[in-house]
């Protein structure tokens, strides 16, 4: 398959010859589709012809998929401080990706390859997921724009990737027109504006056909039909009436405006995110809302929360630094690495929505009031708020369907414009907003892991996923556009509607055997007595009444002691003085004190969570950031081992469980992780993604200061001792 | 009445100060929350007793401090916040107001909070605060002694104490036999154990029984204790199962006269049966003690988020403060020099010896990691006690004045041995499943520490602690007078109270606690080192071995490196700073070199060898901060039910399981018996 970069230890050049005669061998080929929209001009056409009658070589191309151009001997460089090592082989580039086939005999599966994407390998890049390109030269390295290039090339284009991975190709060893094409190509198809239906999913889909069985397997609720909206209110206890009017009216009309409606956790509340494009229309619509609710709380994100311009920069500083073309780069900033996080600011964003969402929270759960959360366009930062909101207050949003539910009804239904914030199309609207709300569930996941059916690694999956221009679920900027753009189609084929694959169904990337490291082991599943439909949140609302933390506001031990509340925010308003001093932050102390009589309550899983957002809670997301920097990969160690063990132990107290048939309370998640079980492989402990493939013992010290090892201070050596050598 | 019988008392112990009607809150691996209770100050400890508590097992073990106490010598702040201000209470300070709320800040990073009642009068609120800032700050050095005598000084406890029975599953490194015990452990060979300095004549803060090259007699060796400053000879510590040893030792005496014999001696002792050594020298890129204090002290005040002071860190703002601490970059520091010094060990056939200038504090650090890091055996309980006990206790670290009980050696305080603790569990978090002993285990030993009763910290050398037990069977007055300002000074009033080692666990924590000491699914014990290569002793004496000097991770071989080479003949070489060109003194750096880069193609196994050494990853995004340790205290603290602690639930499971299955599993067997021949 395309697992070529493999081989690794030998050290590179071993290739080289393979490589040879790049420009030989013409005609046979295919001619492209007719049916493809291209920028391609003929010459690249005809290159790809050449191309592919070098059939050895060629990329297992998926439907539809087309070699735009190539080039050989093309050297993969994998650069670590030492050396420069590495891989000849040719480059492709077609329209879904850019590829690069090793010359040296690859190796088969490997062991660890159980996860292996099946639309791109590891040395495939999809082009919506290249984020910048830059020319390198000598130690430095500059960024190439689209306009800038036209006749010259660089002898290196480093690659940077969305999904943080590094590449560099060196050309200089190609001839130099197969270069010069390649390079433009690359730039010309990975940079520049371009139109919808350049993208990959169209071509594919036309020739792909998923059968609707498979979509009907899922159980992800599409929130496309007015059923699901329905029967969500039924589970949600919503009021039923408004929301099958407001579920009508947002089917029916497919207007751009999309908005959504969830109800929380208690019967009355209620919160909505309306667009606010036109005035008269919000104003019709808001006191269409009085009339139902008797008072609504309206929070305005754009005064508190950062802007989606903000986003983007901080987000852009912040994976600066684990996009590391060199290892001593890594090194000097491992100096003051703390600080350089912090001042990117992408961790305080993440802080500040997570504390929004609990102000909001605290308005449904305690002051049962209804809140309207609302932005300009309605479909970015409510978003991440609203659906945070939800899988903090709904223990369903936390399993792996209604986690996927959710994201189809908040951000797919609720029109966030993903087309224009994945920036398929290169037109300068780009923001991570999505990764944003990822992010914080992945802070929730790793304060809370019982909590949550879905594992790290699918979050980080579906994070990457969105930079896959196949899926459906991130083409389009609204349910609208969506049927809009896929009509027309629909016509000129003279077939039904074009039938894009979903996210959702994960057999498109992954096997099965993959897809059970989407689980989470350590998800505690609730247990029979509770599964009663819905009687969660009564209980909880009930014990939210009685326990006498909650007794903040009106404490029936009073007149006993001292009224704990004056004390606590006595502390507070020492501990946190700045932060009293400022009016604007009198919500912030509430919500502390709403979180501390959370905090006190005995943890349940299956009821409300509430982050902890203190200086140290937040971490960084090392799965998804640090996956690819092998410096910082622990071998044989880090949370797989425990995690092993984990999967180890429940396999055999479910082998012990069926051998006795017995019920117990604790009831774990069986599946997950099942590749894990029994196998006695060193992991990593960036396990499903980075396979110990090319690694040196390396990462242990750093210590820039090696480098004058190699520059000799030992000059004259002796043999007289190699014959001792013991090496264990 | 009745609260103070539920206080468990002890019949010396008596209550100074006592409180109705308080409410103590929880910490979070408690559960959270608040629970109300009375609160005792007596001269031990602060005690606070759930109303609903439970009434303690007459049989169970003497336990110190019961689940919601608090030692008072562990405290290190008292601060009452009252209606509108808060207040440091110390022993002089005058109590204007009654407080609401009392805070106890302790050394060990826990705080305790407890809240008074309004029914409680003010007049017994300001008096229990008042009893505590008193009772809890030692004012002069006997007041530790107070402490301790209040704890243990009752004929019952000390005949109670005299009575138990020490650990024997452990090494201790007090005897001969411990030691050879050691050898036979790790399979070295060309070393015995010298009792020369039974009596602490030759160098007083050495232990009494040292390890050194067989071939050096006792006479040989008296020579040479004089070359080395204090006396702290090369003495081994471990060998690899590669062949490797691993000593340590003080900086060179270099205004002494190198003797022809003593040379040789000299020679033998650094080279141990091997041709080649590596002196590391800890003193550049370590932090030095002073460093490691403040980095402690600012460490404390980011965690502890002290109510008293007036600003807090923002959130914003807490990593770069936290980097600002610098408390990591040491504990990356000394991880790594430990590491480096593993990978050298793994090649096997030279001696390390770590060289610090005093031998007594880095140099514990660093032996010790390398081998948490490189022997599975110090990764278990036992196994880890036995090392501290042979790398810190025997070795002689400055327990007693790094950890500044007394309070009157400021200048001398450092947590060194919180350091290590600190990196211990680093490479605990990198490698969770390589070790038997827990998170737990690590806390309670750094508790201890701040616990002034255990004979393993109250002493600053072997020679200190065995004078305060009655194991030493003679008392030796030293004749020369170089050794005087080692005899503490005073009254030799610490004889009283029969000290336990800290080792002691349960007179700690109860039963149920010291079960979390060991994980529940411990990585299978490693099968005993065979010994790679046979060591050629004959070799050694044909020539002169090769010495370098590793520091800044270069090796070199700077010619005063052995001050006994450099002053016979071989002053050219001193002139010029030239390295000595002839091919004895730079043999073969390649393989230093190879174990140094590590990039052969034998290492990536992908099975586990469970020698193989844990190296840690040292990148800031891979070192931690130890949140259970440090952030017990933060108000805002929240548990954490991570993967271990599931593991722990899951194992008892599978336990409970196993246990439901194996009665049942007999009688279904004899009935199917009993089928089969009626059948």
């Amino acid at each position: 398959m395309l697992s070529g970069g493999g081989g690794g230890s030998g050290g590179g050049g071993g290739g080289a010859g393979g490589g040879g005669g790049a420009g030989g061998g013409s005609g046979g080929g295919r001619s492209p589709k007719p049916s493809f929209v291209s920028y391609v001009t003929p010459e690249e056409i005809n290159l790809t012809e050449k191309e592919i009658s070098r059939k050895e070589k060629q990329p297992d191309l998926l439907q539809g998929e087309v070699i735009f151009c190539s080039a050989s001997p093309i050297r993969k460089c994998t650069q670590d401080d030492f050396s420069q090592r590495g891989i000849f082989g040719s480059l492709f580039c077609t329209n879904f990706r850019i590829s690069f086939i090793s010359d040296e005999t690859q190796l088969e599966e490997e062991e660890g390859q159980v996860f292996k994407n099946k639309l791109y390998g590891e040395n495939d890049i999809p082009l919506t997921c290249v984020d910048n390109i830059y020319r390198g030269f000598d130690e430095k390295k500059k960024l190439i724009t689209s306009g800038s290039v036209r006749n010259k090339y660089p002898s290196k284009i480093i690659i940077h990737c969305k999904d943080l991975r590094v590449f560099q190709f060196s050309l200089a060893f190609a001839k130099e027109e197969d270069a010069k094409k390649i390079f433009q190509g690359i730039v010309h198809h990975c940079l520049e504006p371009k139109s919808l239906k350049c993208i990959f999913a169209f071509s594919y889909s036309e020739k792909m056909t998923f059968s609707s069985e498979n979509q009907t397997k899922l159980k992800t609720v599409m929130f496309d039909s007015m059923v699901d909206w329905a029967q969500e209110m039924k589970r949600t206890k919503g009021n039923c009436k408004l929301v099958s009017a407001n579920a009508d009216f947002n089917i029916s009309t497919k207007y751009i405006w999309c908005w959504s409606h969830h109800s929380g956790c208690a019967l009355f509340k209620t919160a909505s995110l309306p667009l606010m494009q036109e005035d008269g229309c919000s104003q019709s619509y808001r006191t269409y809302m009085e009339r139902y609710c008797t008072c609504v709380k309206t929070e305005e994100l754009p005064e508190t929360l950062p802007t989606i311009q903000d986003i983007q920069q901080s987000y852009n500083k912040f994976k600066q630094f684990f996009l590391v073309d060199n290892t001593t780069e890594f090194w000097m900033s491992d100096v003051k690495w703390f600080s350089s996080l912090e001042n990117s600011g992408w961790l305080d964003i993440i802080r500040q929505c997570l504390t929004k969402a609990v102000e909001v929270v605290e308005c449904l759960e305690n002051e049962n009031t209804n809140v309207l959360i609302m932005e300009e366009e309605g479909s970015d930062l409510c978003c991440v708020i609203s659906s945070l909101v939800q899988v903090m207050l709904d223990p369903h949003f936390r399993t792996l369907e209604g986690f996927q539910s959710l994201v189809q009804k908040e951000w797919v239904a609720g029109g966030h414009h993903f087309l224009d914030r994945c920036n398929y199309l290169h037109k300068d609207k780009e923001s991570p907003v999505f990764l944003l709300f990822l992010e914080c569930v992945w802070q929730l996941l790793q304060q809370y892991a019982p909590a949550f059916q879905f594992s790290e690694t699918y979050l980080t999956v579906l994070s990457d996923s969105v930079d896959v221009s196949v899926f459906s679920t991130f083409l389009f900027n609204s349910p609208h556009h969506r049927a809009t753009t896929i009509q027309p189609v629909s016509l000129l084929a003279q077939k039904g509607p074009l039938n894009l694959p979903t996210v959702w169904d994960w057999s498109v990337q992954f096997n099965s055997a993959a897809q059970d490291f989407f689980t989470n082991p350590l998800y505690v599943e609730k247990s029979r007595q509770d599964k009663v439909p819905r009687k969660t949140f009564r209980p909880k609302h009930q014990r939210h009444q009685s326990l006498p933390s909650t007794a903040f506001k009106s404490s029936p031990k009073k007149s006993f002691f001292k009224d704990e509340t004056d004390s606590l925010k006595k502390m507070l308003r020492v501990k946190r003085i700045s932060r009293w001093l400022n009016p604007t932050d009198l919500t912030q102390s509430t919500t502390r004190e709403f979180y501390e009589a959370w905090q006190r309550k005995p943890l349940d899983y299956h009821g409300l969570l509430l982050p902890c957002v203190d200086g140290p809670a937040l971490r960084v997301w090392a799965q998804r950031y640090l996956r690819w920097l092998p410096e910082v990969q622990i071998f044989g160690g880090g949370a797989m081992t425990l995690e092993k063990k984990l999967v180890d132990l429940l396999a055999e107290v479910r082998e012990l469980r069926g051998k006795l048939d017995w019920h117990c309370s604790v009831d774990f998640s069986h599946r997950g992780a099942a590749a894990l079980a029994g196998s006695s492989v060193r992991l990593s402990s960036a396990f499903p993604f980075f396979v110990s493939r090319t690694w040196s013992f390396k990462p242990a010290i750093p210590s820039c200061l090696q480098k004058n090892l190699i520059t000799g201070t030992f000059a004259d050596k002796e043999d007289e001792d190699s014959e001792c050598l013991g090496v264990i | 009445q009745c609260n103070i019988l539920s206080l468990s008392l002890a019949h010396w112990e008596c209550v100074l100060q006592r409180a109705t009607l308080v409410r103590k809150k929880l910490s979070v691996r408690g559960g959270g929350g608040w629970r109300s209770g009375t609160l005792f100050c007596t001269h031990f400890r602060v005690a606070f007793v759930p109303k609903d508590s439970p009434k303690r097992d007459e049989n169970t073990d003497l336990v110190f401090l019961e689940d919601h106490d608090v030692a008072l010598a562990s405290i290190e702040k008292v601060v009452a916040v009252g209606a509108s201000r808060t207040k440091v209470v110390t022993a002089n300070s005058t109590l204007k107001f009654a407080p609401e709320e009392l805070l106890l800040y302790c050394k060990d990073f826990q705080v305790f909070c407890f809240l008074f009642d309004r029914l409680t009068p003010d007049t017994q609120v300001m008096e229990m605060t008042c009893a505590i800032a008193r009772a809890y700050q030692p004012p002069r050095p006997g007041a530790v002694l107070a402490f301790q005598n209040s704890a243990m000084g009752s004929v019952e406890m000390k005949q109670f104490l005299s009575n138990r029975q020490r650990d024997t599953s452990m090494n201790w490194f007090e005897a001969a036999a411990d030691w050879e015990a050691e050898l036979e452990r790790t399979g070295a060979v060309g070393w015995r154990v010298s009792g020369i300095n039974e009596r602490f004549e030759m160098a007083a803060s050495l232990p009494r029984f040292n390890v050194v090259p067989q071939k050096v007699l006792d006479t040989e060796l008296k020579n040479t204790f004089a070359h080395f400053s204090d006396g702290r000879i090369p003495r081994w510590c471990w060998r690899h199962p590669s062949g490797a040893d691993l000593l340590r030792m003080a900086s060179f005496q270099n205004d002494i006269y190198h003797e022809r014999d003593d040379v040789r001696n000299l020679e033998a002792l650094v080279f141990g049966g091997q041709r080649q050594c590596v002196i590391v020298e800890l003193v550049e890129e370590m932090p030095t003690p002073a460093d490691i204090h403040v980095a402690r002290t600012r460490l404390r005040a980011l965690c502890l988020g002290d109510v008293s002071l007036p600003v807090a860190v923002p959130d914003d703002k807490w990593l770069s403060t936290l980097e600002g601490t610098h408390w990591l970059d040491h504990v990356r520091c000394c991880l790594r020099k430990a590491a480096e010094v593993s990978r050298l060990l793994r090649e096997g056939h030279l001696t390390v010896i770590l060289q610090e200038a005093d031998d007594r504090d880095l140099n514990c650090v660093v032996t010790s990691l390398v081998q948490v890091m490189c022997d599975p055996h110090c990764r278990t309980v036992t196994g880890f006690q036995g090392l501290v006990q042979k790398e810190w206790v025997m070795a002689g670290h400055r327990f007693l004045n790094r950890f500044n009980y007394h309070r009157d050696r400021d200048k001398e305080e450092a947590p060194v041995f919180l350091l290590f603790l600190d990196c211990v569990w680093q490479l605990w978090a990198q490698f969770p499943s390589q070790f038997q002993l827990t998170v737990d285990y690590l806390l309670a030993l750094h508790d201890s520490v701040h616990l002034p009763l255990f004979s393993t910290f109250l002493a600053n050398c072997e020679l200190e602690r065995s004078r305060h037990t009655k194991h030493l069977p003679q008392c030796y007055t030293p004749v020369n007078g170089w050794r005087e300002g080692l005899l503490p000074p005073g009254p030799n009033s610490l004889l009283d109270p029969p000290l336990p080692p800290v080792w002691d666990w349960a007179l700690q924590y109860s039963i149920c606690k010291r079960a979390c000491f060991i994980q529940p699914r411990p990585p299978a014990a490693p099968r005993p080192p065979v010994l790679n290569g046979n060591l050629n002793l004959s070799k050694v004496n044909r020539a002169l071995g090769s010495v370098f000097l590793l520091s800044h991770g270069t090796f070199s071989c700077p010619p005063q490196l052995l001050p006994w080479r450099a002053g016979g003949g071989a002053t050219p070489y001193r002139k010029s700073h030239r390295r000595a060109p002839s091919a004895e003194e730079s043999p073969a750096p390649e393989r230093l070199l190879r174990a140094w880069n590590l990039t052969d193609a034998s290492a990536p196994t992908p099975h586990q060898d469970p020698w193989e050494p844990l190296l840690p990853l040292l990148l800031a995004p891979c070192v931690g901060l130890w949140k259970e340790c440090y952030l017990r205290g933060a108000l805002q603290a929240q548990p954490e039910l991570t993967s271990c602690h599931l593991v722990e639930q899951l194992s008892q499971e599978v336990q409970r399981l196993k246990e439901a299955l194996a009665p049942p599993s007999a009688p279904k067997a004899a009935d199917s018996g009993g089928e089969r021949r009626v059948q």
